[in-house]
């Protein structure tokens, strides 16, 4: 039995009285992709969030390759890190937005770089050859000179991917990132998803996207009022649904598809 | 039926004629003989002495007051800027202890007028004779007599400084609020530390919102330069005040100064035209692409036969 690679015990997180996550138990292993589902307000976003801490969980650890993320051991006292030693830790999880959040002063290509640059302290020159390789994986290699701003939705999306796998992440976390996106664009971005899960890389995805659900992922939870209501192999879970809020849910999102 | 006249050419070969604009005229006249009526006291008057005028516009003291006029103006701005960017990130700072120095410090120097500052600080040695780098209530390292630290340059200085500090704080901080959460989250998920988020990230986006009101401020500041005159600090006003009061040439040597403030002003304005264009222009380049993205789909849904 090896140690999943992202392990979350007891997450709970409330924003002053609302609880919005209430004692979340997952464990995610090594290349396999999770995709979390559930209706608006369940906790998906925020559960995702507490993961590389930028939303700091009320209580519960979160566990990167069995290290506690956001609070270490000092003898027998636990700290909270700084916010330059989380930043050491977050670059293991690459993170893509809903609304992209690339720099829109810097070209595609040097948002990619950026990070590189910065944080891995490797030379332009090796940091443009690594991002252009990346940039031509994700279809952007054309537009690498371009800005943000004159993209469209999909395209930014897609060298967002790119930026996020610059940093040679463990993990790839996705907040609904087709969400944002005209019905045209998203499926350019599912397909560099796949594209990704194919390669073997670990993704948590937090989607409303069921048809990548079922095709992609390898672990489906279903989460409703801040818990986990029920989770499995995608097969099972949306042909045969236990709980009667996951049946609701399927009937809903199903038919409108 | 009713005929149209036969010399009536056919509606679709002639313009329309625009119509009108009389209050254009009549507004224009009335404003016509006002300003020739300004001009006729600037020919006509004796008082103006143009030649007095001409002989001092380039003298070697009005120039001196000018470089004056112009190194406390960039120094001013300089130094106000520097403290203000601190101002605002110490606001924006999660620590009680730093936001509340910060609010302090904007509330002191904005709510005091830059003269009364001035002659505040330039009168400092009445307060505390000595000025001494130490522990409160402890030992003393260093101690100089404020007189000598104090003259009427770093008095105007700080005065000027100071309250430009408190405007640009307010400005900054607000061009960094305006920078969305989602960079400084993107910037964390990729692992930039706090110092290389603020570098690289947040202010290059919050300056580039800020400049044109810091242009503004500048023409603000280079007038303000004038208060220093009561300090006895050679700046062009007080140039051209040095001069009359020996000569009595009061109302030439006021226009000097008069011109050459309004050189500087229009300086100023066109760089900062120049500047704010430009900064437009990137803007627009990048959009102009998206445009041209979105033209051919406009035409196209024109065309569809649905």
């Amino acid at each position: 039995m090896t140690e999943p690679l992202l392990k979350v015990e007891q997450l709970r997180k409330s924003f002053g009285a609302h609880d919005v996550l209430r004692g979340i138990d997952l464990a995610v292993k090594r290349g396999d992709v999770t995709c979390i589902v559930g209706p608006s307000g369940s906790g998906k976003s925020t559960l995702l969030r507490c993961l590389n801490h930028l939303e700091t969980p009320t209580k519960g650890v979160v566990f990167l390759n069995g290290v506690p993320v956001g609070v270490r051991w000092k003898g027998n006292r636990l700290y909270q890190m700084s916010f330059n030693e989380l930043a050491r830790q977050r670059q293991r999880m690459g993170m893509v937005f809903q609304a992209f959040n690339l720099f829109p002063h810097k070209t595609v290509l040097e948002n990619v770089t950026e990070a590189p640059i910065l944080v891995r302290r490797i030379k332009r020159k090796a940091a443009e050859v690594e991002a252009m390789d990346l940039l031509e994986r994700v279809g952007m290699a054309e537009r690498a000179n371009y800005y943000p701003p004159q993209l469209s939705g999909g395209q930014q999306q897609r060298a967002a991917i790119a930026r996020s796998l610059a940093m040679k992440p463990d993990l790839m976390l996705f907040d609904e990132p087709t969400s944002a996106l005209d019905p045209e664009l998203v499926g350019e971005v599912l397909a560099v998803m796949r594209q990704l899960a194919d390669d073997g890389m670990t993704m948590v995805v937090v989607t409303h996207e069921m048809g990548f659900a079922r095709d992609v992922a390898d672990h489906l939870v279903f989460m409703d009022g801040g818990v986990i209501i029920e989770e499995g192999a995608p097969a099972d879970l949306l042909t045969h649904p236990h709980h009667e809020r996951t049946k609701a849910f399927l009937s809903r999102v199903l038919n409108t598809v | 039926m009713k005929q149209p006249p036969l010399l009536q050419p056919s509606i679709h070969e002639v313009r329309p004629l625009p119509v009108p604009k009389i209050w254009h005229w009549i507004g224009g006249a009335i404003l016509t003989l006002l300003a020739m009526g300004f001009v006729q006291v600037l020919v006509t008057n004796d008082n103006m002495q143009w030649g007095v005028v001409a002989k001092y516009l380039f003298s070697a003291q009005i120039l001196s007051g000018l470089g004056m006029t112009l190194m406390l103006t960039v120094l001013a701005m300089v130094l106000g800027l520097a403290i203000g960017i601190i101002l605002a990130i110490m606001r924006l700072s999660s620590s009680r202890v730093f936001q509340t120095t910060s609010w302090g410090w904007i509330w002191f120097f904005r709510g005091i007028p830059p003269l009364v500052q001035m002659i505040f600080w330039y009168n400092l040695a009445l307060l505390l004779p000595q000025i001494s780098i130490g522990i409160p209530f402890g030992p003393k390292l260093a101690s100089w007599d404020t007189n000598l630290l104090i003259t009427p340059f770093s008095a105007a200085i700080m005065g000027l400084a100071f309250t430009e500090s408190a405007y640009a704080a307010e400005m900054i901080r607000a061009g960094i609020q305006a920078v969305s959460s989602g960079q400084t989250e993107a910037a964390a998920t990729l692992g930039l530390t706090r110092g290389q988020t603020l570098r690289r990230v947040i202010l290059p986006q919050a300056l580039r919102i800020v400049i044109p009101p810091i242009g503004n401020d500048t023409i603000s500041m280079l007038k303000f330069t004038s208060l220093v005159s009561v300090l006895a600090l050679p700046d062009l006003l007080y140039s051209a005040q040095m001069v009359y009061a020996r000569t009595y040439q009061t109302v030439p040597l006021l226009i000097v100064a008069t011109i050459w403030y309004l050189v500087l002003t229009t300086v100023l304005t066109l760089l900062e035209h120049a500047l704010e264009h430009r900064l437009k222009a990137e803007h627009q380049k990048s959009l102009a692409k998206t445009r041209s993205w979105f033209r051919p789909r406009f035409f196209g849904s024109g065309q569809r036969a649905y």
